[in-house]
């Protein structure tokens, strides 16, 4: 449902989105490691097929995100993993526009960059054994950013969008919930069995 | 005998007309109404969406008539006498962002588009996305080696 199709926004928008997603993903992209290349896959598929996963809310329904179990697990590698995504959605299950496939990704990449900084700053802060609790928030606050920029755009199109961005703030509440537990989970377990797979708690003394 | 014969041709020559011409079955057809389904990649319906049907004559579109999805998503309208081209444009409501039109020929409609054409399944397509993950990992990793050999050859 946060994916925006074609025709909705303005060019100056989804332009925007496209250069925004391009100087990122140049940026994280030089960054990346041969070894990184399959924990990558592994969440690009998870991203790419959690948008099949619908929960009816009312009289429409949302679906998962996992941008901040994608911000927690890989760091800033989660863009270019939304990114694939997104593009893979787009044209295969036309979850979204192709003009709009740069201001998604933004959507959706940025919050997990904001997820990823939150776990690492938790982590940092010598809190390490409260994982659980700063992936929640992290995961949480990620689906919540991203609904909030997906309203910003729509309100800012149009008033005929305002309510509609209140139905969707409605909407992804069980989602926020829900991700927020799931990535929690996943944070708690992964940092007592394999830390290192957690790009926001690389480096952590423990 | 051939006089009989003859005889007997002609009764059932009389009798095979006299079936054929009193009782005679006649079918003819009729497009009543044109039906639409609308639906979210994944298969889920998309109900209470905006519906406007738009004529299409000598590339001149004007609208024809509006309404909403129901339950199911689907949309009934009567054509217009003498119209077989039509624009149908759905918008969600509760998908909000998601729009789509469509140009429907009455005179052209087949079974495969009535059937909703040859569109992979959700399972297909998603099986199929996993493929691409999975080959796009296998060429960052060709390519990052492919690198890594170059700067090593450069020492």
């Amino acid at each position: 449902m946060v994916h925006i199709s074609d025709g909705i926004l303005s060019p100056g928008i989804w332009i925007s989105g496209y250069v925004i997603t391009i100087v990122i993903l140049a940026f994280t992209l030089r960054k990346m490691k041969t070894e990184d290349i399959p924990r990558l896959s592994v969440i690009t598929a998870a991203i790419f097929v959690a948008s099949l996963i619908h929960i009816p809310v009312g009289p429409t329904s949302a679906h998962f995100l996992l941008n901040g179990l994608a911000g927690v697990t890989l760091g800033v590698f989660a863009y270019p993993c939304i990114f694939i995504a997104i593009v893979l959605q787009s044209f295969l299950f036309q979850h979204g526009g192709i003009t709009t496939i740069g201001i998604n990704t933004v959507n959706t990449g940025v919050p997990a960059l904001i997820a990823y900084a939150i776990f690492r700053l938790g982590t940092r802060k010598d809190i390490h054994k409260r994982a659980g609790i700063f992936g929640a928030i992290a995961g949480g606050v990620a689906v919540t950013i991203s609904v909030l920029f997906l309203s910003i755009e729509l309100v800012t199109t149009g008033e005929v969008f305002e309510n509609i961005a209140i139905i969707i703030a409605s909407a992804h509440i069980p989602i926020i919930i829900i991700e927020a537990i799931a990535t929690g989970t996943i944070a708690a377990f992964f940092v007592k069995v394999k830390p290192e797979i957690l790009e926001g708690y690389k480096g952590v003394k423990r | 005998m051939k006089r009989l014969s003859v005889i007997f041709l002609i009764i059932v020559i009389f009798l095979s007309v006299g079936v054929a011409s009193a009782h005679r079955l006649v079918i003819v057809h009729r497009i009543g109404e044109v039906e639409i389904e609308a639906y979210f990649g994944g298969g889920y319906a998309c109900r209470d969406a905006n519906v406007s049907v738009y004529t299409i004559t000598e590339n001149v579109e004007e609208l024809y008539t509006e309404g909403i999805t129901d339950g199911a998503g689907k949309f009934t309208f009567s054509p217009k006498v003498g119209v077989y081209e039509y624009k149908v444009v759905v918008d969600s409501v509760h998908m909000p962002g998601h729009r789509s039109e469509e140009i429907i020929n009455i005179k052209a409609i087949d079974s495969e588009s009535a059937e909703g054409g040859n569109e992979m399944s959700t399972y297909s397509m998603a099986l199929s996305g996993l493929g691409y993950i999975a080959g796009l990992a296998g060429f960052a990793i060709w390519y990052k080696g492919l690198k890594a050999q170059k700067n090593q050859g450069n020492r």
